[in-house]
């Protein structure tokens, strides 16, 4: 793959996990799967990410007692994730507006 | 021995080093992954290949583990942890910057050590001069007190600057070796893709 396409993805995997955390608290295996499927990670990169993740207080954890196996870890969003989320979601919606302006005005000039 | 038992395996052994409840939480959280994919109805070598290879998951936590100790609290033993962290996780641009790095921390060391001797004579040299005067020693006692006096403070100053600079130098290690976290570690998988 192109790497710089996989910088971009690294930088905004983070956002994406805070993003669907704030939807509904969610457990590992669920957030890789969803997220593998929208932007071609690694499963296995989710764990490092969310160990960072909880270590900077946006995230904590607690077990849920599941029918099958031993108790499931569940990750919720923290205030500061919360918030963090809202920095982060508008400096993306701006950047990837501005962005998404310069490209149609190129796409106007060559057409 | 099945994909499941032989990637903990590898994943464990790659961890080793880090302190005990650690790497069980770590491996407790894949065992979890594991048994989450075998309720989808996921096989294990399927699961095992989507989520990449265990020995670079591993040099990926031990890394960070070893940044995070050296935020936490700035000592030799968590500078050197961010060094073969950041060597572990084996960027190919190391390569280019290794010799750099290696030239800098000699002579950092190198003028570290001076420092630290030179401060030392300093020290010892001070009581026989304010005492009695420097065996062999031209001026008067005050000379030979302002001289030791002289050298225990330059050696000192040198020293911490150069603490300075290592603890600059490992902070940006630690930049260096976040920005070299690798996203693409798995291998393709089919179940989750449609």
């Amino acid at each position: 793959m192109d790497s710089n396409l996989v910088q971009f993805k690294k930088g905004v995997l983070e956002l994406c996990v805070l993003a669907l955390l704030a939807r509904s608290d969610s457990y590992g295996y669920d957030i890789a799967s969803r997220l593998s499927a929208a932007i071609d990670m690694g499963e296995g990169t989710i764990y490092p990410l969310m160990r960072r993740m909880q270590k900077d207080g946006l995230v904590s954890t607690y077990l849920v007692e599941s029918s099958s196996g031993p108790p499931r870890k569940y990750y919720r969003l923290t205030e500061g994730g919360r918030k963090n989320l809202n920095d982060q979601k508008s400096a993306w919606t701006d950047f990837t507006r501005a962005v998404a302006a310069i490209l149609d005005l190129d796409l106007e000039k060559t057409s | 021995m099945n994909e499941r038992d032989s990637f903990l395996r590898r994943l464990r052994s790659g961890l080793w080093g880090l302190p005990r409840p650690a790497i069980d939480d770590i491996i407790a959280d894949y065992e979890g992954h594991f048994d989450a994919g075998r309720a989808a109805g996921r096989s294990d070598a399927d699961v095992a290949t989507a989520l990449g290879d265990p020995a670079r998951l591993a040099r990926e936590l031990r890394a960070e583990a070893g940044l995070r100790r050296w935020e936490d609290e700035r000592s030799l033993a968590s500078a050197l942890g961010v060094i073969v962290g950041v060597i572990g996780l084996a960027a190919l641009d190391l390569f280019v910057i290794l010799p750099v790095l290696l030239g800098l921390v000699g002579s950092l060391f190198a003028f570290l050590v001076g420092g630290v001797v030179v401060a030392l004579c300093g020290g010892l040299m001070l009581p026989f001069a304010l005492i009695t005067n420097l065996p062999g020693f031209p001026g008067d006692r005050l000379q030979a007190g302002l001289l030791s006096l002289g050298l225990l403070s330059g050696g000192a100053a040198v020293t911490s600057v150069c603490i300075l600079i290592t603890v600059g130098l490992v902070n940006l290690l630690v930049r260096y070796g976040r920005a070299h976290y690798r996203l693409i570690a798995g291998g393709r998988s089919s179940a989750l893709r449609d």
